[in-house]
């Protein structure tokens, strides 16, 4: 994990020397543009004089100490506005991921019960839409189908800042409120992938020996299918969740953009708008962490179901 | 040993019969025949609807079917439909490139890394799996916002992310085949590990590797789609994803300048994905579940 | 049929209440405000940052020595009175007596006069107190200004968010101003507003303050800034009522939409001095548009009317000049280089330029300074393509990018949207002067544009006290400056404020939400 860390932080560094101008430049415009003499002091705060290795390493030990540098645009130390974001981000993406597996793995049970019939047409129909549409043009739809037409929902944010006294649960009810269309638009795009995978592999456990044993010792038709199909089939599913997982951050970057979800997706969004590297790369690394401890999760909730594993 | 080499060698199924599991699921060829016919749309279409996607035509905005316009203008008066016929083009084209270098990257890696194995695998691998738990879209987005929006540098951006799972995929293959009878067979016989990895084993391969890239085609137009939302493309050309990205602002009054390229997307990935399951079938019986 | 009545009476009693300048109600005390804003500032100290971003929460956090009122005529603000004297090169501001700082420290002539030195050295417009040679504190309450030379433009200069008033015990502490903790959090302002909490990106929220200087104001208790950066988010907003407030909207399409919205106001109101103007710049220097024939060409090819009608839908008005038309030295009776195609084909044949077997004569890059230009810069390439002009479309993907190419000077044509910020001393001027012509530097003549009789009229009309003598100057500047061409005016960029019924008093004068917002209140 610390290794990937390091490529990631290496690569970082690459890129911003490989990209046409450098940080001075981008303060520079920021501010309203600087001459040659006022561009060399502000390569020299940065420590864009030095070699390159030089540089590197003060970037590596840096990032090290958890100091991602500073946003010349919003004028706040990296980490601090990623922490003051990070929040936002893991509700988004965690309940997204739980959503999409509990509604993936339930319709996946559902049409492997009837495997050719309708219903499972059906499913696999109404998963592969959440597959094919993008991300963006869906949320796009819903919030203009439940905020603007039928407005059950608040266009943006992720909570009522009018909303001042109240107890625990007025706030959370708020914030679900707030998460409700995000996290369906989220999760829609896994649908398919969860409930296609489990529908297999339930199909290849219910072919299994010990299942039909179990239907042969007389045991009920609910209880074969959750006790011991479910069960066994469960572990592809959530092997690929844990794999899925970059591509969820990514998906919450265009949810997020979308309704202004106040997390570093939008921040991302924001950063690249105003060439904020600093920022962009502290973000790159953060979310590379995110998923990194995603992938941990899901290799613990693995052993869980089935202690055989080996981590 | 020779019980192995019957049940293992033909690995390769007849083109024939592939082509016989292919076109009996009817979501399979359903998806070919939508694909054939975008491709059509997007290379011959303009032949037959010369109108330019960049010329302003009529007034902005002019709803669908209204004064002739069957899918609407835009906020300059540019006509829809055209856009999407002449999008159709650089999407898909987008898309297979993307793909293509992908492929080229994933199966580089994951054929030296399976082949070679120690350290090399090793190295490989710790790349991959760093590639794996990238935010591929957000690494997209710097290396576009940093190096420019060009329709190169997002086809390279999107081909350079998209590559991990066409390396593992591979490298499973690898190992799986090359302890199989022909290939130590054929190394036996001399020939060098260019030979063998390229001729010998890659073949032998194949089958997981192009389901996958049919895959990947699809992933790679949201992919470009979700750049241009973001403001990440090319104003020079037209593709489906810059069409609903400079249209966004006006979703309220004009939807439909969004719901159509996002219906065109919608139904290329959805064709594609089912091609990619006729493949499937087709090519490995076996990884079905897949 | 009696619901009809009674709305048309209703309608015709504010009606003759309006016109007879009678308010309706008395102003309410307390209430929160939910206003949008399209962009996180990047901090909230006006004072060494420029921009409606920072402007709106800016004005409300910080005082200036002056206001204006809705017809251009300076009001007291912080300066409860001034006398200028000596030919215009004496200004003595006499301070309120009691105010003070959000941190109750009283507000003293030697805070105006480290603002004013902090705002010279740090703030990106240079011409505002260019000519402040000094500033006196002869006692607590009175600053006094001394210039080298009149300055006409100071008193806009000390209005709105352009002089804050920033307390030199707190940001005197030697830290750089520009990068200073407390622009962010913590602020210690002078204005009618202190902040709460400001969380980029997300939302600023500001607090009435107890203590501010004019007593009962202001009315509001909270005000409450969501930062929403999607236009059609913050329209369902405004919609249906999560916003009550939107300044500086400037997205055609939504204000047509929210115009036919019966439970909002939508205003084109009090942008004057603001004074957007969308442009079309060319590289005088270098490459073709060197040529002033093909300047022009280009100017008669662009359909000025086809850019007001179709793409900002009749909301944003004709602007044949550098100067805003809403300003009172506006000249419209300029070259106003309508829409002739014929023309502008026989200009670039007459030049030389003759069409190549494809139909085009030569290529240009055509650059914009932000996305809501990109129609601009789609429109330019398809209406070039009509006289020969093959032109490439090149995309920033950020600001800074673009900056740097066009201050390095590296494009053929950019379209841009640049304000007049009050006076054109501030805003006009920096365009055209031979001496701005400053490599790197963004809004200054990146058009490398010199012709030393503008540059003499410029200097005349910056030092000219009589109202008269100057417009008479300014206008002709706009007639040359149309001849030469060195940036194709086309409209004003369509800012309107939208408001919901229950609003009361919302900012209407010159500077729109970059003055303070003292006076608004919520009605019940």
């Amino acid at each position: 994990m610390l290794l990937v860390l390091l490529v990631v932080v290496v690569l970082n560094f690459l890129m911003l020397h490989l990209a046409p101008g450098d940080i001075a430049d981008t303060i520079a415009q920021t501010m309203g543009g600087a001459d040659e003499q006022d561009m060399a002091e502000l390569r020299k705060q940065y420590g864009l004089d030095q070699p390159f290795f030089i540089q590197l390493f003060n970037y590596v030990v840096r990032v090290a100490l958890l100091d991602f540098g500073h946003s010349h645009f919003y004028n706040l130390p990296v980490f601090d506005l990623i922490m003051e974001r990070f929040p936002a981000t893991l509700l988004l993406v965690f309940s997204a991921q739980i959503l999409s597996l509990f509604v993936g793995i339930l319709l996946g049970v559902y049409a492997a019960q009837n495997p050719n019939g309708l219903s499972s047409l059906f499913v696999n129909m109404f998963s592969l839409f959440g597959y094919a549409a993008p991300v963006f043009w869906t949320g796009i739809l819903l919030l203009i189908a439940f905020s603007l037409h039928i407005p059950i929902f608040p266009v943006s944010g992720m909570r009522d800042i009018t909303i001042e006294s109240g107890n625990f649960f007025v706030h959370f009810f708020d914030v679900l409120r707030h998460l409700f269309l995000p996290m369906i638009t989220l999760a829609s795009i896994f649908f398919a992938y969860y409930s296609r995978l489990c529908r297999a592999s339930m199909l290849e456990v219910l072919g299994a020996d010990f299942v039909r044993t179990a239907k042969a010792k007389g045991l009920s038709k609910k209880d074969v299918l959750l006790k011991h199909a479910l069960k066994n089939s469960l572990s592809p599913v959530i092997t690929f969740a844990g794999l899925s997982f970059s591509a969820v951050v990514s998906g919450a970057i265009l949810v997020e953009t979308v309704y202004s979800w106040p997390g570093l997706g939008t921040l991302a969004f924001n950063s690249i708008i105003s060439r904020d590297t600093p920022v962009l790369l502290g973000i790159l690394i953060f979310s590379t962490l995110m998923v990194t401890v995603g992938n941990l999760l899901t290799d613990l909730t693995l052993k869980a179901l089935d202690p055989r594993i080996k981590i | 040993m020779l019980e192995n080499e019957e049940i293992e060698e033909p690995t390769i199924k007849p083109v024939k019969e592939i082509f016989q599991t292919f076109f009996k699921s009817y979501s399979a060829v359903t998806g070919l025949i939508i694909l054939i016919g975008i491709a059509v749309m997007g290379f011959i279409g303009p032949l037959f609807y010369p109108t330019d996607p960049f010329d302003m035509v009529w007034m902005p905005f002019s709803p669908p079917g209204a004064d002739g316009f069957l899918l609407g203008t835009d906020y300059l008066g540019r006509d829809i439909l055209s856009q999407i016929i002449n999008g159709a083009r650089v999407s898909i084209a987008i898309g297979f490139s993307a793909a293509l270098v992908s492929c080229f990257i994933g199966v580089g890696i994951g054929s030296f890394a399976g082949f070679y194995g120690g350290w090399v695998e090793e190295t490989l691998m710790r790349i991959t799996e760093f590639f794996q738990v990238l935010p591929t879209l957000l690494f997209a987005m710097v290396i576009v916002a940093l190096f420019g929006s060009s329709v190169l540098s997002i086809t390279l951006a999107i081909g350079a992310v998209s590559w991990a799972s066409v390396a593992r995929i591979t490298r499973s293959e690898f190992l799986r085949i090359k302890e199989l009878d022909f290939v130590l067979a054929s190394r036996s016989s001399g020939s060098n590990n260019m030979a063998l990895i390229f001729r010998v084993i890659l073949p032998n391969a194949a089958a997981p590797i192009i389901v996958q890239s049919a895959l990947l085609v699809g992933a790679a137009i949201t992919f470009e789609a979700g750049l241009a939302f973001l403001g990440l493309s090319d104003p020079n050309v037209i593709s489906w994803g810059q069409v609903i990205g400079s249209n966004r602002v006006y979703i309220l009054d004009a939807t439909y300048t969004v719901t159509f390229p996002g219906v065109a997307i919608f139904i290329t990935v959805l064709a594609i994905s089912l091609v990619g399951d006729g493949l499937n079938d087709a090519l490995n019986p076996k990884l079905r579940s897949r | 049929m009696n619901k009809h009545f009674l709305k048309t009476l209703l309608l015709t009693a504010t009606l003759i209440f309006t016109s007879l300048g009678v308010s309706f109600a008395e102003p309410k005390k307390g209430g929160t405000l939910i206003a949008a804003v399209g962009n996180s500032p990047r901090h909230l100290n006006p004072a060494v940052q420029s921009g409606i971003v920072t402007g709106f929460p800016g004005a409300q956090l910080f005082a200036t020595p002056i206001r204006y009122d809705n017809n251009w005529e300076p009001q007291p603000y912080l300066a409860e009175s001034w006398e200028i004297s000596d030919g215009g090169k004496t200004v003595r501001l006499n301070l309120v007596k009691d105010a003070v700082f959000h941190d109750g420290v009283p507000i003293k002539s030697s805070d105006v006069k480290f603002s004013l030195e902090t705002i010279k050295k740090n703030h990106p417009f240079k011409t505002m107190f260019a000519p402040v040679v000094s500033v006196e504190t002869p006692d607590e309450h009175t600053a006094i200004l001394k210039l080298s030379s009149p300055h006409p433009a100071l008193m806009l200069a000390m209005s709105s968010q352009l002089m804050a008033i920033i307390p030199e015990h707190v940001y005197g502490d030697g830290q750089d101003p520009k990068t200073h903790p407390q622009n962010s959090e913590n602020v210690v302002g002078s204005g009618p507003f202190k902040l709460v909490e400001f969380k980029s990106g997300e939302h600023i929220i500001l607090e009435r303050f107890d203590d501010f200087f004019i007593d009962g104001r202001p009315y509001l208790d909270k005000m409450v800034l969501k930062i929403i950066k999607d236009p059609a988010t913050r329209t369902i907003g405004l919609e249906n009522g999560e916003i009550d407030f939107y300044a500086f909207e400037n997205v055609a399409r939504n204000i047509v939409r929210l115009k036919k919205n019966d439970n909002l106001t939508v205003t084109p109101d009090g942008y004057a001095a603001i004074g957007p103007i969308d442009w079309l710049a060319f590289n005088t220097k270098t490459g073709k548009t060197a040529d002033v024939n093909v300047r022009r060409a280009i100017a008669y090819a662009i359909d000025r009317n086809f850019i007001l009608k179709a793409i900002m839908l009749g909301v944003a008005d004709e602007a044949r000049t550098g100067i805003h038309p809403g300003s009172p030295f506006y000249e419209p009776n300029v070259e106003p280089y309508n829409l002739d195609i014929d023309k502008a084909n026989k200009i670039l044949d007459d030049a030389g330029y003759k069409k190549g077997s494809d139909g085009m004569r030569f290529g240009l890059t055509v650059d914009f300074g932000w996305p809501g230009l990109k129609p601009n810069a789609e429109y330019t390439k398809a209406a070039l393509k009509k006289i020969g002009i093959d032109v490439t479309v090149r995309a920033s993907a950020d600001f800074p990018t673009w900056a740097k190419t066009v201050s390095n000077h590296n494009f053929d044509l950019t379209w841009d949207t640049v304000f007049n910020w009050g006076d054109p001393v501030i805003g006009v001027h920096r365009t055209y002067q031979t001496s701005n012509i400053k490599k790197g530097v963004i809004w200054s003549n990146t058009q490398q544009y010199s012709n030393p009789k503008v540059d003499a009229i410029m200097e005349k009309a910056g030092v000219e006290n009589d109202m008269d003598k100057r417009k008479a100057l300014y206008s002709e500047l706009q007639k040359m400056l149309a001849n030469d061409l060195p940036v194709y005016w086309t409209n004003t960029l369509p800012y309107h404020t939208i408001y919901s019924k229950k609003v009361g008093n919302p900012p209407m004068g010159i500077w729109a939400t970059s003055s303070p917002m003292d006076m608004t209140y919520i009605k019940d």
